[in-house]
């Protein structure tokens, strides 16, 4: 029944997209004709874009039924949620699938179309035209139709489990629901609370790319460019905040539970998310150069129209399965109708991009004068420009499993990407960020136009000279040595030094203007801590000499290997040296999580310590709790790993365990010793001292009835350093007749300890010791430091803080638009 | 463009030349030459793309780095002692072309190879094995493939 319901909505919000873009359409072109026939379309659009929200909404809760309340006969359901799952994680199931990831798109365009409808005026036919027929597009994505047996467009979440998997034996019984108690489960890595934000908001951030580009058309469209500028301008601002913050928050995902150990590696799909900001922020510069100057026109609109076209490129490089392997080529059924789908899709957006660029190329107004190299629009625009490279190179070599079939097919070579993939980009793009820092600064000291010459070179120099100082004492600490990021690090700290100057001596912290410094400082600070946190994240598992193997070095082969060498095996209780700790196994426990019970933690106690040089007394001391989470459903054998970290002000302690095939063994056995009071014996890595036998009995353990008989032996444990503990294990006689035991533990040393026998003749004890032994119980595990790893993520907000401080000037300012371009600038037509 | 000096003669400024009939601006010739960096940026870039290799022409080159696509053989096994070594793995894999080659991947066991379906290793022919820093393999998960990205070299 929901499912009936939930494709109803489908259809409603397929069919009322449709309705709406081609009511918007006729808005538009009918606007400058027939204004009352023109309204009247303009109210249908607008109804039409409501009702298809509305639907929207619908799918939304329909769908959010069915996996909360675990109807596993529908194939979404069942996929991507068990019974175990904890109520927290429903919402990341719902984006784990295909199906569910397009609707969460799709839902914050009805939302930012909304917005757009009440706020954009004149520009509303045209810019929701573009909107709903996005719309259009995304809600194919859901729509599940087939036509004939190949062909099959979008796919439907609402797909029972029958009907997902024809043919299945299992279906031809009628009772056939009851074999399928549960669902398939969560992948366990996406059970995490940022799995639960992230996606929102990084959808929403890839989503309001679309209010820039749809903007952009609208004004191609009619050749109209001044009222384009300022909701245009605020959108960018809005979307590089929301992108941003979108694309952090994935890395602190990956930092958190991945293990790759890190917060950033390259990934294409990280990359895929990072092309369109770039680009989407070089756009935003230029556009500040057209309103300001009236130049730059031409490349502002091709700027936000790519930003657009790479989300979907994004989206394709994403979804089809086409990252997935070179040379297989072997997608999903699913992958393989979406692949064509996107294409179309991506298809129809650059047609219509490109007819609209050519139809206005000729008229769009271009200023024929130069502009002046002191001016800040000169150099502004080379920033974007810059931007722009930076991310073709990335999307070039992200792209090699798009265009690779394309070179094996003319010189026979199978390209397959970079060996070493960070080492790859960062050696290039370490060069856009010490230009783009080194340019950040400057231009804010120029001023439009042409500047004052003297005034911008003491700026500069003193900015300069403040920078190189800080970029000395930096570099002294951080040793950084390789040539070009010391570079880097002057870069980093001549935007940080500037951008505080800008604020204070020429913006004299007025609040409402602070966004352009506070956004580059954030920047600057973000591009000083990724220096720092990489050049120097170094494994102290192993590598007990703290040499460093900063990612960001060039790599030999033999450093490749030692990279790999950083698991270290320890020992239950066998004290390692990591770095500046010595480090301890402590042992496991093994819990299950109340929330979601198909899940077993087991937690291994890990011990780190800070000794003193010389006295050898711990400082400081803490205990990491790295997990292997195992799944009831036992998708992955050995469970997964999960992370652990202690985290400084300064860096991070971070450490994660490999799983194995349990391979613990009980193979321990109680020995008997014969002592007296005052005999020692002796364990594998320490001694007893039996110091006697108490009548007083204080085990906890051990309940006193009334005619019991009872002793403790007293011992005490002592490992090399001293004494660890002591052991009470009783023996009693109950009611004159039975003898029993209770047996002592000392959990640190794992040994147990029972009086087996007491012998009044020669007055000795028959102590039994057995201890676990260590070999059977160890764990594989990697510990890094991890430095700075605060300042990445105080960088983030302070960027993110600067583009809203601007958005929000940017609204609230008095436009005085008109004035100041009547003052003429000249333009050619 | 012809310019009088101050003693009669014409000269042609070659660069003032070209500004004006190409109608090239400063800001042109900026772009063409950070064009030109990118692009020979990005010829550079591809001599650090990799290739896919089989076992037999991987060791045409030892010790250059390849990917090399192959299946785990799983009647042979698969040796991880972390006892002896926590940084050691061998085993072998059959290549795209059939050939079966001893593999010795310098890490911790990848999680669930054993139920790889396809694994691509990043490394080096030297002698007879096959010496990989980086592992990556295709799991069947039961209706879609996931790929899961281990033993990554940092």
């Amino acid at each position: 029944m929901p499912g009936k319901l939930g494709h109803f909505f489908v259809i409603t919000a397929f069919v009322m997209a449709l309705f709406s873009c081609f009511s918007y359409w006729l808005a538009a072109v009918s606007e400058d004709k027939d204004v009352q026939g023109s309204r009247g379309w303009l109210l249908f659009g607008r109804n039409g874009f409501i009702i298809h929200s509305a639907a929207i909404v619908g799918i939304f809760a329909t769908l959010f039924y069915v996996i909360s309340n675990h109807l596993f006969e529908y194939h979404y359901a069942w996929r991507h949620s068990d019974l175990s799952l904890s109520p927290k994680y429903l919402l990341s199931c719902f984006w784990e699938g295909q199906e569910g990831s397009f609707l969460l798109w799709t839902f914050w365009d009805c939302v930012l179309g909304i917005v757009v409808m009440l706020t954009a005026k004149s520009l509303e036919s045209r810019t929701m035209t573009i909107i709903s027929l996005v719309q259009v597009a995304l809600t194919t994505m859901v729509l599940g139709f087939y036509f004939g047996d190949s062909i099959k467009i979008g796919s439907n979440p609402f797909l029972l489990l029958r009907e997902q998997m024809q043919g299945a034996p299992i279906f031809a019984q009628p009772n056939y629901l009851e074999f399928v108690k549960d669902g398939n489960g969560l992948n366990i890595l996406l059970q995490n609370y940022w799995m639960v934000i992230h996606p929102p908001v990084l959808f929403l951030g890839f989503a309001s790319t679309i209010v820039p580009f749809a903007y952009t058309i609208a004004a191609l469209w009619k050749g109209e460019y001044q009222k384009w500028i300022k909701p245009t301008w605020c959108w960018s601002l809005f979307s590089g905040a929301v992108l941003g913050t979108g694309i952090m928050m994935g890395g602190a995902w990956a930092y958190e539970s991945l293990s790759f150990g890190g917060y950033w590696a390259w990934d294409p799909v990280e990359n895929a998310s990072l092309v369109p900001w770039l680009v989407l922020v070089g756009g935003l510069h230029t556009i500040i150069i057209f309103k300001a100057t009236g130049r730059s026109l031409v490349v502002t609109t091709i700027f936000f129209i790519l930003a657009y076209l790479l989300v979907w490129y994004s989206t394709f490089l994403t979804r089809t399965g086409i990252l997935g392997d070179t040379s297989v080529h072997a997608f999903t059924d699913e992958g393989k109708s979406l692949y064509w789908h996107l294409l179309i899709v991506i298809g129809v957006l650059v047609a219509l991009s490109i007819a609209m660029l050519i139809k206005r190329w000729k008229t769009m107004p271009r200023v024929k004068t130069e502009e002046a190299i002191n001016s800040r629009e000169f150099w502004m625009f080379i920033g974007s420009f810059i931007l722009l490279l930076s991310a073709v190179q990335i999307i070039i070599t992200t792209s090699i499993p798009v265009w690779s079939p394309m070179v094996k097919s003319i010189s026979g070579k199978d390209v397959a990407p970079p060996a070493d993939p960070v080492q790859h980009y960062n050696s290039i793009q370490v060069w856009v960020a010490f230009i783009l820092c080194t340019l950040m600064a400057t231009i804010l000291y120029l001023r439009f136009k042409s500047s004052d010459n003297k005034l911008v070179w003491k700026r500069l120099g003193i900015t300069a000279a403040i920078a190189l100082v800080m970029a000395l004492i930096v570099g002294y600490l951080q040793r950084i040595t390789t040539p070009q990021y010391d570079l880097m690090l002057f870069g980093c700290c001549y935007t940080i030094v500037g951008m505080v100057y800008y604020a204070i001596s020429i913006q004299k912290l007025k609040f409402k203007k602070l966004g352009p410094a506070t956004s580059h400082l954030g920047f600057g600070l973000l591009m000083l801590a990724i220096l720092i946190s990489s050049y120097n994240k170094h494994a102290i598992s192993l590598n007990t000499t703290g040499e460093r193997i900063g990612i960001f070095d060039d790599k030999s082969r033999e450093k490749d290997i030692k990279e790999n060498m950083e698991h270290v095996m320890m020992f239950k209780n066998v004290p390692m040296t990591m770095g500046d700790y010595t480090v301890t196994y402590k042992g496991d426990s093994t819990i299950s999580d109340p929330e979601a019970p198909g899940n077993i933690h087991v937690l291994y106690k890990v011990l780190y310590e800070h000794l003193d040089t010389t006295t050898k007394q711990a400082i400081e001391s803490f205990t990491l709790y790295p997990e292997i989470v195992h799944n009831a459903n036992k998708q992955m054998n050995n469970g997964v790993a999960n992370p652990a970290s202690r985290h400084y002000l300064s860096h991070d302690v971070f450490t994660y365990l490999t799983p194995l095939n349990d391979t613990k063994k009980d193979t321990a056995q109680f020995r008997s010793h014969e002592v007296k009071p005052g005999d020692t014996i002796f364990i594998s890595n320490g001694y007893i001292v039996f110091t006697g036998l108490d009548a007083n009995v204080s085990n906890p353990n051990y309940h006193a009835e009334a005619n019991d008989v009872a002793v403790s032996a007293k011992l005490d444990v002592y490992d090399l350093k001293g004494k660890v503990g002591s052991m009470q294990p009783v023996y009693y006689i109950r009611d004159k007749q039975y003898v029993d035991l209770v047996t002592d533990t000392l959990k640190d040393l794992d040994m147990y300890a029972r009086v087996q026998h007491i012998n009044p003749e020669t007055k000795t004890v028959d102590v039994q010791i057995k201890q676990d032994d260590p070999k059977d119980d160890f764990i594989v595990i990697k510990t890094l430091i991890f430095p700075y790893i605060n300042l990445v993520w105080l960088g983030v907000i302070v960027m993110v803080l600067g583009f809203l401080l601007s958005l929000y000037n940017r609204l609230t300012k008095k436009e005085k638009e008109k004035a100041s371009f009547t003052e003429g600038y000249p333009f050619s037509k | 463009m012809k310019i009088h000096t101050h003693d009669g003669q014409v000269r042609f400024n070659l660069l003032n030349f070209a500004f004006s009939k190409l109608l090239m601006k400063r800001t042109h010739i900026i772009l063409l030459v950070l064009v030109a960096v990118a692009v020979t940026v990005i010829i550079t870039m591809f001599g650090d793309f990799s290739t896919y290799e089989t076992f037999a022409t991987a060791a045409k080159e030892p010790g250059r780095q390849y990917h090399v696509i192959g299946y785990l053989e799983k009647s042979k096994a698969f040796e991880y002692n972390p006892q002896t070594d926590p940084n050691h793995c061998t085993f072998y894999v059959k290549d795209k072309a059939g050939n079966l080659n001893k593999v010795i991947f310098n890490g911790a066991k990848p999680t669930d190879i054993e139920k790889s379906e396809q694994i691509v290793m990043t490394g080096m022919m030297q002698g007879n094995e096959f010496h990989c820093s980086k592992i990556q393999m295709k799991c069947p998960s039961k209706y879609k493939n996931d790929q899961v990205v281990v033993g990554n070299a940092s």
